[in-house]
């Protein structure tokens, strides 16, 4: 099966659609590994907007490294709402070494060789933040038009080409259409915003009842000679229960009856 | 002892909002990465004054060191002569380092197990034997003189000549040699210090300590930290062009940057691009200024920091939002109060900054602290336990107050003055004075809390020393300090291990009390979560005054005032009353807590009027409860009360007031149909039912038979 390639039209003076594709991911298991750490492997309690690209591309068999661009500023637009609390539990799992004293080369000889831990090596114990059953809403607008009308096909059959996964491999995810749906901006006012929260960290209100949480994972990527890197991550201020918070002074848009905010 | 200037003297320094706004980050604290930022910024604008150099330099390394004797050392060249040379007289300085000397000495640690610190400056290892001593310092000629970095740093200094001189020493023949026999001479025995250089390059003129002679030195310094920002370990050049993670900024990034927790470290290469290490900085792309003053946040985050069952707990605090510069001011004296702290926990050192600055409580919601418990399994080789950047001082402190009010409550009055259904009784649980959690007083239990004391009382031992992800306690405790609830669930099998585990010669009563209060705080405080058939159990009593005023009416006055078993079966029934988990719709749990309420009786009977070693807890200990036995060993239990109570030629059955209840509850027990609790929850209930049945005494015995049963003694905490 060869891989799908990135064709179609996105012309960034047309803007974004004025519809979204909205789905649901859910999965038993879900870990995002936070950026700031490698040796210690804690988990973003929300979808980053990368892996959101990610996964989409998975869906649709995009080549690794292909489809930043598509997924870039202008030409898309992500809004992700838990829809149930926001659980994590620590994991224990055995793993091997990766440092290169533990490392051999596959084969020993040759050009095309590969790096590999060592199987035979004893595991050592580590523990990952794992989050528990895992459940967003993605609104998703892509400009380029076929895409677009890909992805909407694979949503509505149901299909992938790749597995659709939530972080890791393993924690397979479950994908469920929701429809395409119409968006109506709203101007900066102060309202009840369904979807995290980003940026605008410092406008959200705070009271006793409502639990506040932040963090910050990458939003954007490109692609480089040498690989990729993130260009750009953004602020996202959430509730763990999955609760509205209430934003001061803050332009959103109104989707299926929700307020959410895109990026 | 800290370099650190107070905090009014930094409020002087920085009054200008404008001028210290524009060395904020102009974006919320949103990440790990955010705060130690802000941290290093604070640190650095503290300890600024020392020039471009500053930032580079880590003059609290070693504050530890000041006015202890032979504490610093330094190789006297004379480089005023043609050849380098020792100082024929006085080869080596031996001096106590002290505050005076920060400038001249220009210390830069680097934590590395193996090589050497960044200035010519190197800490020795603790308690080093001369030997060793003379090892290092013969090192700041032969290795850091001679590093590939430095020489390459200095090559176009205008002193350059200087650390080339030092290299050349230290090739010299017999200089090794000649170092440790003036070591032997000069120092005392073991120490740890400073080991440096000091110069003399005019023949008339005096040794001078790095920071004094020559800017050669510190620029050198600065190369070579700079250098490990991007080779380190395996990775020899881990640089290129990304986005900052913290400022957001497009430019070079470097990969091997030092992490104060060491969360982020070169050697782990499964997460870099095809393993390798050069492209370290594609994860973890932080620019070179940004990567300096995370390492600056040391001082700070190693404040915050304190040591309890086998892990690190770092509690760092911080505003919620963008730092405003009243807030910069606000953090750095909490930070100031932290680093001088003493012995009391991180938790209890900001609660009484809190407490004594208005403007941290008008900060209010904003107060945030990072929470995480961190395992070192070797110098770097960790696993977090559980971290939140969400961590408030209220949620610690409401569960210190929630606990207070139940221990003042008439369930343990352990105050002695709450009001009771009879005075005569004694309270539903006992509060041994010995048990740090009996201690109604917010200071020493926010103590308690703080050092995971609180759970280590209540919850099942580690199952070995090192801490384990499996570990409850340290989930509770970061739980409990970042404010997320604790399962139910698990918090009552935490529970019933830990009573299996004490029930050997004695039925644990005292533990059994400790864990129901805290239950009840957790409850009270928002901390507990259930789920599913577990959702009741997380409404024990909610204990706030105004039910206690209730209650208080609720009491029937008795004009004799003697009548014990009235006495009982009032505190029974306000008991069950306000115990939403032992409502009747609840005969399960009912049966189980009320079936342990007269083995509790019964023991303590026989304990005293009979004298027995064998009661009955012995003989339905907590283990023997399941669900399928309830309904015997209830039956059993009842016939056993029966026949006492002939025995005692009473008219009627002993504790009637449990007897007549556990009655009517067993019929509504359907074992076999849905049966809606486990083992565990019966077994806590049970457990509960037996200490407030041993507890259910008086020390009058003017009443009826019975009555005098002492509750059995304990082991102490």
């Amino acid at each position: 099966m060869a891989q799908e390639s990135l064709e179609g039209r996105t012309d960034e003076d047309d803007g974004l659609p004025e519809t979204c594709l909205s789905f649901e991911l859910r999965g038993e298991w879900g870990h995002f590994r936070r950026v700031e750490g490698n040796i210690v492997k804690q988990t973003y309690r929300i979808i980053p907007r990368t892996t959101v690209a990610g996964l989409v591309a998975a869906m649709l068999g995009l080549d690794r490294d292909s489809y930043y661009e598509a997924f870039s500023q202008n030409v898309s637009a992500v809004a992700v709402e838990p829809i149930d609390e926001l659980r994590a539990i620590n994991m224990p799992m055995n793993t091997l070494s990766t440092a290169k004293e533990h490392m051999t080369t596959m084969p020993s000889r040759g050009h095309a060789r590969i790096s590999m831990p060592d199987p035979s090596e004893l595991r050592q114990q580590h523990n990952y933040e794992v989050l528990v059953e895992p459940a967003y809403r993605v609104d998703l607008q892509l400009a380029n038009d076929d895409l677009r009308g890909r992805l909407q096909d694979r949503l509505r059959d149901g299909t992938s080409y790749y597995p659709p996964s939530l972080g890791l491999s393993e924690h397979l995810a479950e994908v469920t259409y929701l429809g395409e749906f119409e968006l109506t901006p709203h101007e900066r006012e102060t309202t009840d915003v369904d979807s995290v929260v980003l940026e605008a960290v410092d406008s959200v209100e705070l009271t006793p009842e409502t639990e506040v949480k932040v963090e910050r994972s990458p939003a954007f990527m490109a692609a480089d000679e040498g690989g990729r890197t993130t260009t750009a991550f953004q602020s996202i201020a959430y509730a763990t229960g999955a609760e509205p918070l209430r934003v001061q002074d803050v332009e959103t848009h109104e989707v299926d009856g929700r307020r959410v905010m895109f990026s | 002892m800290s370099l650190l200037p107070e905090p009014s003297t930094f409020e002087k320094r920085y009054s200008d909002d404008e001028k210290l706004a524009s060395e904020l980050p102009d974006r919320p604290i949103t990440s790990l990465r955010d705060l130690q930022y802000v941290y290093g910024r604070l640190y650095t604008l503290a300890t600024a004054g020392g020039g471009e150099y500053a930032a580079y330099l880590t003059p609290e390394k070693s504050t530890d060191l000041f006015d202890e004797s032979e504490s610093l050392l330094y190789l006297r060249v004379d480089l005023s002569e043609d050849k380098p040379r020792l100082d024929p007289d006085q080869p080596i300085g031996v001096e106590s380092y002290g505050k005076e000397k920060v400038e001249a000495v220009a210390h830069s640690w680097y934590n590395a197990a193996k090589g050497f610190d960044h200035s010519v400056t190197h800490r020795t290892g603790k308690n080093k034997e001369p030997e060793k001593v003379a090892e290092y310092l013969h090192e700041r000629l032969t290795a850091w003189a001679a590093d590939d970095v430095i020489q390459e740093a200095v090559a176009d200094h205008e002193d350059g000549w200087i650390v080339d001189a030092l290299a050349e020493l230290g090739e010299s023949e017999g200089l090794r040699e000649r170092i440790e026999t003036a070591v032997d001479e000069q120092l005392d025995g073991k120490t740890t210090a400073l080991t440096t250089v000091a110069v003399k390059s005019e023949p008339d003129g005096e040794y001078l300590l790095p920071g004094e002679a020559s800017s050669v030195f510190n620029e050198a310094m600065r190369a070579r930290k700079r250098s490990k920002l991007v080779s380190k370990g395996e990775a020899t050049d881990s640089i290129g062009e990304a986005t900052d993670l913290v400022t957001g900024n497009r430019g070079p990034t470097v990969g091997t940057a030092e992490d104060p927790l060491n969360y982020f470290l070169g050697k782990q290469l499964e997460k870099f691009p095809g393993f390798d290490p050069d492209e370290a900085w594609r994860t973890h792309p932080v620019s070179e200024d940004v990567a300096v003053t995370l390492m600056n946040a040391s001082t700070f985050v190693d404040a915050c920091d304190y040591y309890t069952m086998g892990a690190n707990v770092y509690y760092l605090p911080y505003f919620f939002g963008r730092l405003g510069p009243e807030d910069a001011r606000d953090l750095y004296g909490l930070l100031y109060d932290l680093v001088h702290a003493g012995e009391m926990s991180p938790l209890e050192s900001a609660y009484r900054s809190y407490q004594d600055t208005p403007r941290l409580q008008e900060v209010g919601e904003r107060f945030r602290f990072y929470v995480a418990a961190v395992m070192e399994h070797q110098t770097k080789r960790f696993d977090v336990f559980g971290d939140s950047m969400d961590g408030t001082l209220f949620s610690p402190v409401e569960l210190t107050r929630s606990h207070q009010r139940v221990l003042r409550s008439w369930l343990y009055d352990a105050e002695g003055d709450a009001d009771h259904p009879d005075p005569g009784l004694r309270a539903a649980f006992p509060t041994p004075d010995n048990w740090d959690i009996f201690v109604p007083e917010e200071s020493a239990l926010l103590s308690t809390l703080a050092t995971g004391w609180y759970f280590e009382q209540t919850f099942a031992p580690a199952d070995d020393d090192d801490a384990s992800a499996d570990d409850y306690r340290i989930r509770a405790l970061v739980a409990v300090l970042s404010g997320e609830p604790l399962d139910i669930e698990t918090v009552l099998t935490e529970y019933v291990e830990r009573l299996l585990e004490d029930e050997g010669e004695e039925f644990p009563s005292f533990r059994v009390a400790a864990q129901y209060a805290q239950l009840c705080a957790l409850a009270e405080a928002g901390l507990l979560t259930g789920r599913d058939a577990y959702e009741p159990v997380a409404e024990p009593r909610q204990l706030t005054h105004d039910q206690t005023d209730d209650m208080q009416q609720d009491t029937p006055a008795r004009a004799d005032g003697g009548n014990v078993a009235a006495a009982r079966e009032t505190k029974l029934e306000q008991f069950l009353e306000q115990t939403p988990a032992l409502a009747e719709d609840q005969p399960e749990r009912r049966g189980s807590f009320l079936l342990g309420a007269l083995v509790g009786q019964v023991t303590g009977y026989q304990q005293v009027s009979e004298g027995r070693s064998t009661t009955l807890i012995d003989q339905y200990p907590i283990k023997a409860v399941t669900e399928s036995k309830l309904k015997r060993l209830a039956s059993d239990v009842l016939d056993k009360n029966i026949v006492y109570s002939r025995e005692n030629n009473m008219a009627g059955t002993m504790y009637s007031e449990v007897v007549d209840r556990l009655v009517t509850t067993l019929p509504q027990l359907d074992i076999d149909g849905d049966w809606e609790l486990d083992t565990t929850d019966l077994r806590f209930y049970y457990s509960l039912g037996v200490a407030y049945g041993m507890n259910n005494w008086t020390s009058s015995d003017d009443d009826e038979q019975a009555d005098g049963q002492p509750a059995a003694e304990e082991e102490e905490a």
